[in-house]
C-alpha cells in the first residue's frame, strides 16, 4: 500500500470528510484544543521567563563566583566551631593576592544599623562593608560622586556610599554627595550615590534603601567580632569558573590547615549553578503541565476514537463497495487512521491558534514583565506529533473495525 | 476459467445454521455467457459472492484462472478482486458524492499497478466510452437515469480489463426498455470477448445468454444451452 495514487485519494478524502462534517469536528477535537492550547502557552510563558531570567543572570554577571562559610555535613558540631568557619579578612586578603583566575573580589558583610540625616530617622537599615571592587564584582555602578578608594579603606574613614531609595527616603534635598548622615549616632561623609537595583528577579520586593562602608568601618560597626563575612568576586572570563572555584577551594583549604581527609569548611558557588536550578526548576513545571495536557489529550483521544466509530457505521456501506473494488484491509485501516491523524490536526491547528493568543494575553499584562513570552518552534512540532500520535492510538480501534468488516455484510448495512 | 467443486456455504445465525450452498460443482470457460437462475433464497447470490471472491466458502475448491482462492487471504482476495473480477450489483452500489468519472477511477485507487494520471483517467474514460457514457463523465450518480447509473456501475467493473465480469441481478431495478439496453450491452462485450456470469429470475434476460445454470435449495438441477433450457423456451426461445 505505498502507493502515490492511493495516498494522495486517502488525503483527499480525509479532508472531504473533516469538510462535510465541520462542527462535528470541531467539537470532537475540544479535547484536544484544550490540550494543546495549554501545552503551548506553558510553554510560551515558559520559555519567556526562562529568556528574561537568563538575561537578568547576564546582567548579574555569569562570570561571578560567591564564598560562604559552611558547615561540613555528617560531622559533628565541636569538630569544626564558628571560628574555624568563619571567613576571616585576612583569609580574604590572601585570595586576593593569590586566587589567579579571579580580576576583583571583594569580602561582604551586613549589619542593620539606625540612619538619620536632618529631618529622617530610619531603623533596620541595611549596612553592608565592602572594598572598592565590590562595584566591579556586583555590576553595580555610581552614579554620582565617587566609589571608596583605598585610602578610604586603609584610613578607616567615615565615608558612606547609599542608593537612589536611601535618598529618597531619607529625604537629603539638593546634591546629596558631600552631605552627611549618621549611622548609629556617627557622622559619615557621602561621597557617593550608587544606583539602585530591585530584586525584580521574581518580581518580588520593592526597591530598599542600602547604605555601604568601606569594609574597614565595617569590621568597627559590627557588634560581634565573630561576624559573617561572604566573598564576592569576578572572574577573568566566564568560562574560568570551575577553574576559580577548585583554585579556592585549593587556597583556602591550604590557608585552614586541612587534612586530605578533612571536609570543606567553606562553600564556593558559581552562578552557573543558580542557571541550573532554574533550569531545573522550569522542567518540573514543564512535567506537571505534560501531566495535565497528557490528560485532555485523553479526553480529545476518546472523542476521536467515538466519532471515528461513528463515521464508520455511517459509511459501512461505502467501506464494503471500496473492499469490492479491491481495497485490501490495510488500505482500509491506513484510511481511517489518516482521517483521525487529521482530526486530531485539526484540533492541533486550532490548539496552537488559541495558545498563542493565551501567550500574548500573558506577554501583555502590564508589568509582569514577561513581554518575552513566545512560543518556540520546536513546541509547535511536538504539538503535532503529539497529535499525531493520538490520531494514531485512538483512531486505530476504529480503523481495526472498519478493516475487518465482511464486504457482502457491509454492502448489506443500512 | 472457473472450476468449482463441491463448494458449501453455511451461514450461522444464533445456533441455527442455513446451508445456502450444499455441493455446487461447476466448470466455466472463457467468453461463455452465462446465466444463473433459481427460486429466491435457492442460493444465487451466495454462489456469486463466492465466485467474485467476495465470500469464502465454508468447503470446497475454487480455481479461477488456474489460482486456487478459496484458501487466500482478506488481503490476497483484495488483489484478486482488484485485478480479476468485474463485480456490478444489483443496488449499483455508486458514491453518491463523486461523478462517474471518478466512480468508474475507484479501483484503481487500490490497484497495485502505479499508473500516471493521464493513463488513470484515460482508462476510466475508455470505460464510460464502452457503456455510451462519455458525455456524462462529470455527472453525479443522482443527475444520472437509472439505466445511466447501471451502465457507470459496469464501466466501473469494465475499469480493469476484468478476466470475468460478474453481475447480481444487474436489471433488477431497471425498467423493460433500460433492462434491453443493458443486455444489449452485455451481449456487445461478450461479442468481445468478455466472460460474463448474470444472475437473473427472468427467463427474458436469460435468453439473452448461451448458456443457463438453474439451482435449488443450493444445488445445480439444470445445466445446459439456453436454447434447451425449458424456461427460456416458454418464455419465447433462445435468440
Ligand atoms: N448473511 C446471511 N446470513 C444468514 N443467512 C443467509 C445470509 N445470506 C443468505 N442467507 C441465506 O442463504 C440462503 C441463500 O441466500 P441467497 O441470498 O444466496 O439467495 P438468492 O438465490 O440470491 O435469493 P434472491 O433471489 O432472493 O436474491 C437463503 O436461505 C438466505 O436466507
Ligand atoms: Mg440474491
Amino acid at each position: 500500500m505505498n502507493r502515490w495514487y492511493f495516498w494522495v485519494s486517502a488525503v483527499r478524502l480525509a479532508f472531504g470528510q473533516l469538510m462535510a462534517n465541520k462542527m462535528r469536528s470541531l467539537l470532537t477535537t475540544l479535547g484536544v484544543v484544550v490540550g494543546v492550547a495549554s501545552v503551548t502557552a506553558v510553554i510560551a510563558v515558559l520559555s519567556g521567563l526562562k529568556t528574561k531570567v537568563l538575561a537578568e543572570f547576564e546582567t548579574f554577571g555569569a562570570s561571578r563566583v560567591f564564598i560562604f562559610p559552611d558547615r561540613p555535613d555528617g560531622v559533628p558540631n565541636n569538630r569544626f566551631g564558628w571560628s574555624d568557619i568563619r571567613l576571616k579578612p585576612h583569609e580574604v586578603e590572601e585570595l586576593r593576592d593569590k586566587w589567579p583566575s579571579v580580576k576583583a573580589i571583594t569580602p561582604v558583610t551586613d549589619l542593620e544599623a539606625t540612619i538619620e540625616s536632618e529631618t529622617e530617622r530610619l531603623d533596620g537599615v541595611s549596612v553592608t562593608g565592602i572594598w572598592p571592587d565590590w562595584h566591579a564584582c556586583e555590576s553595580r555602578k555610581v552614579i554620582e560622586g565617587r566609589p571608596f578608594n583605598r585610602i578610604d579603606e586603609e584610613s578607616v574613614r567615615q565615608v558612606c556610599l547609599v542608593n537612589e531609595s536611601a535618598v529618597q527616603e531619607l529625604s537629603l534635598v539638593g546634591n546629596p554627595v558631600g552631605q552627611t548622615i549618621l549611622i548609629n549616632g556617627r557622622r559619615y561623609l557621602i561621597v557617593g550615590i550608587v544606583e539602585t537595583i530591585q530584586s525584580r528577579m521574581f518580581g518580588m520586593g520593592g526597591p530598599t534603601a542600602e547604605v555601604f562602608v568601606p569594609f574597614s568601618v565595617a569590621d568597627k560597626l559590627q557588634q560581634s567580632r565573630r561576624y559573617f563575612i561572604r566573598v564576592s568576586a569576578m572572574l577573568k572570563s566566564p568560562e574560568l569558573a570551575e577553574e576559580a572555584k577548585s583554585e579556592a577551594r585549593y587556597l583556602l583549604r591550604r590557608m585552614r590547615g586541612l587534612t586530605a581527609e578533612d571536609p570543606d569548611t567553606f562553600r564556593v558557588e558559581a552562578i552557573d549553578q543558580y542557571i541550573d536550578q532554574f533550569k531545573s526548576l522550569a522542567s518540573g513545571i514543564t512535567a506537571v503541565a505534560g501531566g495535565v495536557v497528557g490528560i485532555s489529550l485523553l479526553v480529545g483521544g476518546i472523542g476521536i476514537r467515538n466519532i471515528m466509530l461513528v463515521s464508520v457505521s455511517e459509511r459501512t456501506r461505502e467501506i464494503g463497495l471500496r473492499k469490492a473494488v479491491g481495497a485490501t484491509p490495510g488500505a482500509i485501516m491506513a484510511q481511517f487512521l489518516l482521517e483521525a491523524v487529521a482530526l486530531s490536526f485539526v484540533g492541533g491547528f486550532v490548539g496552537i491558534g488559541i495558545g498563542r493568543l493565551m501567550a500574548l494575553g500573558v506577554a501583555s499584562i502590564p508589568d509582569a514583565g514577561l513581554e518575552q513570552v513566545y512560543v518556540p518552534f520546536w513546541a509547535v512540532l511536538m504539538s503535532f506529533g503529539f497529535c499525531a500520535v493520538v490520531g494514531i492510538v485512538f483512531g486505530f480501534f476504529p480503523a481495526m473495525k472498519a478493516s475487518r468488516l465482511d464486504p457482502i455484510e457491509a454492502l448489506r448495512h443500512e | 476459467m472457473i472450476r468449482i467443486r463441491d463448494l458449501h456455504r453455511i451461514y450461522r445465525v444464533g445456533v441455527e445454521e442455513i446451508h445456502a450452498l450444499r455441493g455446487v460443482s461447476i466448470d466455466i470457460g472463457r467468453n461463455e455467457m452465462v446465466a444463473i437462475m433459481g427460486a429466491s433464497g435457492s442460493g444465487k447470490s451466495t454462489l456469486m459472492n463466492t465466485l467474485g471472491c467476495l465470500d469464502r466458502p465454508t468447503s470446497g475448491t475454487y480455481e479461477l484462472d488456474g489460482k486456487e482462492v478459496s484458501k487466500m487471504s482478506s488481503t490476497e482476495l483484495a488483489h484478486v478482486r482488484n485485478e480479476m473480477i468485474g463485480f456490478v450489483f444489483q443496488s449499483f452500489e455508486l458514491l453518491s458524492r463523486q461523478s462517474a468519472l471518478a466512480n468508474v477511477e475507484l479501483p484503481l485507487v487500490y490497484s497495485r499497478k502505479s499508473l500516471s494520471p493521464k493513463a488513470r483517467i484515460a482508462m476510466a474514460e475508455e470505460a464510460l466510452g464502452r457503456v455510451g457514457l462519455s458525455d456524462r463523465m462529470d455527472h453525479t450518480p443522482s443527475q444520472l437515469s437509472g439505466g445511466q447509473t447501471q451502465r457507470v456501475a459496469i464501466a466501473r467493473a469494465l475499469l480493469n480489463s476484468p478476466r470475468i465480469l460478474l453481475a447480481d441481478e444487474p436489471t433488477g431495478n431497471l425498467d423493460s426498455q433500460t433492462t434491453e439496453d443493458v443486455l444489449r450491452l452485455f451481449r456487445s462485450l461478450h461479442a468481445e470477448g468478455q466472460t460474463i456470469i448474470i444472475v437473473t429470475h427472468e427467463n427474458d434476460v436469460a435468453s439473452y445468454c448461451q448458456r443457463v445454470i438453474r439451482l435449488r435449495d443450493g444445488q445445480v438441477i439444470a445445466d445446459c444451452p439456453a436454447h434447451e433450457d425449458e424456461g427460456v423456451r416458454l418464455a419465447g426461445g433462445a435468440r
